[in-house]
């Protein structure tokens, strides 16, 4: 991680008065359209998005060019401003995307309008980069001097270049003593064949270089296209919920001019609402009367639900539609379930309200009721990837206080049924037909590439053919680095590649995947049984192969695990009918206070009402009490 | 007392009494209780005489506030006390003629019945036992001596100084002085322990004739951790090597070796005639602990001396466990009188405090009346448990744990509170 922020004191979306309401208002109104300069030409605006690989130095650019264009002033500054969340400056990561209007005086004198679109930089929100990408007509790659390029650098191009953008790349932390320019800029030559003269090396942390890339950003990226007198075509690239607002959408206008006045259209949901307000990102809200061709600003609409104004949506305007809606988006795609489960059952409606309310503002992840028989009742969701699930999990928790369980992240199985009575999608295990009844099973795979010090091959394949992967290719990015190409069932990346990877390269080594399509495989479902009684939540899909070793290994774990009962518990894997790993845990024999004497009363009471407390957080199946842990470590089980 | 739930708790006259002595030669690893060791305890720099001068002032105090409730001892509101016990640390480090004389005060005072059971816990070794003779002159009628186990290497590595034949030594001794009747302190469930080495210290402690057995499994608390060792706690903190000892000896103890050894001490005790009437505590007729049993019973008792509690039938006090604070109080000063010491106490609410005394009394042989288990809240615990085994019920109508039952004991308790 770079530098960490302190305490999240910048009021990122502090609540700026409306026009009408005390705001200031400018002597001759429609002319001035920003509270701090003229209307910017559509011939000076450019659109951009920073992408880079993870911990490459993005935000703290983002955070410089803020600085330089004096959109945040020093007393204001903070590190990761676009970073407002909590979450984000601990993880050092960006989850959500921001824009930012900037406003840049350039060397030929003149003021131009910077809209900085963030983007998350993690493998599993690539969906979230591909949309801020659609809203720009240039990228800056950042690539880190020492480190060189790593494998969502290569991602996040090829991203840019599928939407056409112009690339400006910067060599960044060049400050830094083990910077290898000559190296890196050799690799973008050879891997991504971006010129080298065009490469801009800079150290954000210092300062050097980012005029120039601010220079290069007006020069080299063109200015948006789109007629200010056409129909109003609005694409809603990002949402959030404002409890005064309602749904405020971010927008990247394509063509037509929007008023502060006008009731807008939603194309899709054909929802219609007076704007409460439209405005730019500064980064905080700040009100105009208008909006035009090529701008990107905020639209508060005023809708309670953001089923009414969906990212991907085309906002028009009411007086004037436009006969066809933008291209819109793919809806994101969930590939990781998981059940979602309150600690005690009393706070399902808790539960229920935070999804909802979590969702307004994180619309990639999905939600439905389910309920367990060893959890109770819960909500079974899908997330974009495991990152994603731990950040909603973790963001349940926190803002809205809650103590969750998650069951075994799972992928989708497709499931084609004997005697032609159709197929099923199957996310839960537990829900997944028995053998007698299922024809085929495929499930989801992904393509992998890694990017790794050559050192590491050998380990990365055993790697991966011990997750049932198949080695695609190689490419040598530099003498000492290589691309490494993988096929692999998605169920295996999610148990904790991630972690093996970073673990068997010293960390050395970065990822990134894309799916490849279904395929069928020889799976069964283990099902782990707890005194003859299956426990729902610990049902997994597996290769037949790795079943006994699986089972095993989780017989093993639950003996550990489970503390010894009034009586004994016998804990199985099975297949079906079918055992094929068996443990005991021993009844228990002892559980007694020795000594109660008359200084003891009290201190005892108050240690039996906390094995109270312990059994009461303890899960029942059937009369067996297991601890929340059991089945947390359940989840964390990888083969190491 | 028989437990009720819809009683309201009223504040009752002590028929007990307890005085602490925080005094050892040494420190033993295991220990929690308040004890101070080394130069304290003995020679010329011994804190024992301000000890005693303060705790008689402690006991004026208790007795003027009790005279003040409860009217004087001997008047129709203010029984004479059943019970006296001097606890530890090793009171018997106090010299004969101090206890006779802080016995005499507390005959003053609070008023002792005839034939009341005045006990005192000794350690074994020679420079410890004191004077027997001398404690049954002043009216001691029960000794309770800290045996732990009957083999030298198992002693050494409970960190204790004495050997198998001291105890031998002080039970002839007190035999001897005229003490009516005697009680060894077992451990079992030890670092390196075994079912033959247990069923050996038991067989060597039965050979001494006790009237008394107390066996505890050994227990490795943190007081610390549960918050006790604050300044006006009733703990003291553990010492760093203490805290190391237990570390290292947790990993050596075992459920189902100590549920063997309680198992195999049950029957054998049976043999010799002597009746568990609690789940620690097993008398030959006529030696029950009749002190203890006023805890287990829900009876009233005063208390004296640092970290020492006391319960009026309402509200559990404790004195604080500094030796320092609670000596400063009680000595007074220029213009200062001397004063209670500081401590805390706790108000258990109706419905606790039903559980609590259902706790108590399932704790002893004589249990609970058919009826109490069939009264809610407790009634599904307690109806649990006699389904899975832990509670039956005798020919007298009375519910009592058995022996799985005691062993299993906070399975059940812990349903109660």
């Amino acid at each position: 991680m770079t530098e960490r922020a302190g305490p999240s004191c910048y009021p990122l979306r502090a609540h700026v008065p409306t026009p009408g309401s005390g705001a200031p208002a400018d002597s001759d109104g429609a002319a001035l359209v920003t509270p701090r300069g003229p209307v910017i030409p559509q011939e000076r605006l450019r659109n951009f998005s920073i992408i880079a690989h993870i911990d490459h130095g993005k935000s703290t650019l983002a955070d410089r060019l803020l600085e330089l264009t004096h959109t945040v002033e020093g007393r204001q500054m903070m590190s990761q401003v676009l970073d407002s969340m909590d979450l984000e400056r601990e993880k050092g990561i960006t989850i959500k995307a921001r824009a930012v209007r900037l406003e840049y005086t350039a060397r030929d004198g003149r003021t131009y309008g910077l809209n900085l679109i963030d983007t998350p930089g993690h493998v599993d929100f690539s969906y979230e980069v591909s949309r801020s990408l659609q809203a720009c007509e240039g990228a800056i790659l950042v690539v880190d001097a020492a480190q060189g390029i790593e494998a969502q650098t290569l991602a996040n191009v090829h991203l840019a270049l599928r939407e056409g953008l112009t690339i400006i790349p910067v060599l960044n932390k060049i400050d830094l003593p083990s910077a290898q320019p000559e190296v890196v800029m050799e690799e973008l030559e050879n891997v991504l064949a971006i010129p080298r003269e065009e490469v801009i090396l800079a150290s954000a942390k210092d300062g050097t270089g980012v005029p120039d890339i601010l220079e290069a950003i007006v020069e080299r990226i063109p200015p948006p296209h789109g007629d200010a007198s056409a129909p109003v075509k609005a694409l809603i690239f990002d949402s959030h919920y404002d409890q005064y607002k309602g749904v405020v959408v971010y927008v990247r206008l394509a063509h037509g001019t929007l008023h502060d006045h006008d009731t807008i259209r939603l194309m899709a949901s054909r929802a219609e609402a007076e704007l409460l307000e439209l405005g730019f990102f500064r980064p905080q809200l700040v009100a105009v009367k208008q909006l035009r061709a090529g701008e990107v600003g905020y639209v508060a609409t005023g809708l309670k639900s953001v089923r009414d104004a969906q990212v991907g949506d085309t906002i028009t305007a009411a007086r004037r539609p436009a006969s066809e809606p933008l291209p819109g988006y793919q809806e994101a795609k969930s590939l990781v379930f998981a059940g979602l489960y309150p600690l005690s059952g009393e706070d399902y409606p808790l539960l229920r309200d935070a999804l909802e309310k979590l969702h307004l503002n994180d619309a990639s992840f999905t939600y439905e009721p389910e309920s367990s028989i060893a959890l109770g009742f819960g909500f079974r969701c899908g997330f974009l990837g495991l990152l994603h699930m731990e950040i909603v999990q973790e963001r349940l928790e926190r803002e809205f206080d809650l103590d969750l369980i998650a069951s075994a992240p799972s992928v989708e199985y497709r499931v084609e049924l004997t005697h032609g009575r159709g197929a099923l999608a199957v996310d839960n295990p537990a829900l997944l037909p028995s053998v007698s009844e299922i024809e085929v099973i495929e499930e989801p795979w992904v393509t992998l590439n890694i990017v790794t010090p050559s050192s590491y091959i050998g380990a990365l394949m055993e790697l991966s053919t011990s997750r049932r992967g198949a080695f695609l290719g190689m490419e040598y990015l530099d003498p000492q680095r290589v691309l490494l190409n993988f096929e692999m069932p998605l169920a295996e990346l999610i148990v904790d590649f991630y972690d093996q990877l970073k673990s068997r390269t010293q960390g050395y080594a970065s990822m990134d995947y894309e799916e490849a399509g279904y395929r069928p495989a020889n799976l069964v479902k283990l099902d782990v049984l707890v005194n003859g009684e299956p426990v729902d939540a610990l049902s997994l899909i597996t290769h037949r192969d790795k079943a006994p070793t699986v089972g095993r290994q989780l017989t093993e774990k639950l003996k550990e695990l489970i503390p010894r009962q009034m009586f004994e518990v016998p804990i199985q894997a099975a297949i079906g009918s079918n055992v094929i790993a068996r443990e005991t845990v021993r009844a228990m024999r002892k559980n007694v206070l020795a000594k109660c004497y008359g200084g003891d009363i009290t201190r005892k009471r108050k240690l039996l009402e906390k094995q109270k407390e312990g059994k009461q957080r303890m899960k029942r199946v059937g009369s067996v009490e297991i601890p929340q842990d059991a089945f947390l470590a359940v989840l964390r089980m990888g083969d190491s | 007392m028989e437990p009720d739930a819809t009683e309201v708790p009223v504040p009752r006259p002590p028929v007990g009494l307890y005085v602490h002595v925080p005094f050892c030669v040494s420190l033993c690893p295991y220990c929690d209780f308040v004890v101070l060791a080394g130069a304290a305890a003995r020679g010329p720099r011994s804190r024992l005489a301000s000890f005693v001068s303060a705790l008689a002032t402690e006991l004026e105090l208790r007795a003027d506030r009790l005279d003040g409730a409860f009217g004087p001892p001997g008047s129709a509101g203010r029984p004479a006390l059943a019970s006296v016990y001097f606890g530890g640390g090793t009171p018997t480090l106090l010299p004969a003629g101090e206890m006779a004389s802080l016995l005499a005060r507390v005959r003053e005072r609070y008023g002792i019945v005839p034939g009341a059971e005045i006990t005192v816990e000794a350690n074994p070794g020679p420079a410890e036992r004191g004077d027997p003779a001398g404690l049954a002159r002043a009216g001691v009628t029960r000794l309770s001596v800290g045996a732990q186990r009957m083999d030298r290497a198992e002693l050494r590595r409970l960190g204790r100084r004495h050997d198998p034949d001291d105890v031998a030594d002080a039970v002839r001794a007190a035999r001897g002085g005229g003490i009516g009747s005697i009680g060894l302190d077992l451990l079992y469930d030890i670092p390196g322990d075994s079912g033959a080495a247990w069923a050996s210290t038991l067989d060597r402690a039965l050979a001494l004739a006790p009237d008394h057995l107390s066996l505890y499994a050994l227990t490795l608390d943190d007081p610390g951790a549960e918050g006790l060792t604050g300044p006006a706690g009733d703990h003291l903190p553990t010492t760093a090597g203490a805290r190391r000892w237990r570390e290292r000896s947790r990993p050596q103890q075992d459920e189902d070796r100590a549920a063997e050894q309680y198992e195999h001490a049950v029957e054998r005790l049976a043999v010799a005639g002597f009746d568990g009437y609690e789940i620690s505590n097993w008398a030959q007729p006529g030696h029950a602990s009749r002190h203890n049993l006023i805890y287990w019973r829900g009876d009233a008792w005063e208390a004296a001396g640092p970290g020492a509690h006391a319960f009026d039938g309402r509200t559990r006090r404790w004195n604080a466990a500094r030796l320092d604070g609670w000596t400063a109080a009680l000595a007074g000063g220029p213009g200062r009188a001397p004063a209670l010491p500081p401590g805390g106490h706790e108000e258990v609410g109706a419905t606790a405090a039903a559980a609590e005394r259902v706790v108590l009394a399932l704790r002893t042989e004589r249990g609970v009346p058919a009826a109490v288990a069939s009264v809610p809240p407790l009634v599904d615990a307690l109806r649990w448990a006699l389904d899975a085994g832990l509670l039956t019920t005798t020919a007298d109508d009375r519910v009592v744990l058995t022996t799985r039952g005691r062993l299993l004991s906070n399975e059940l308790f812990s349903r109660l509170v």
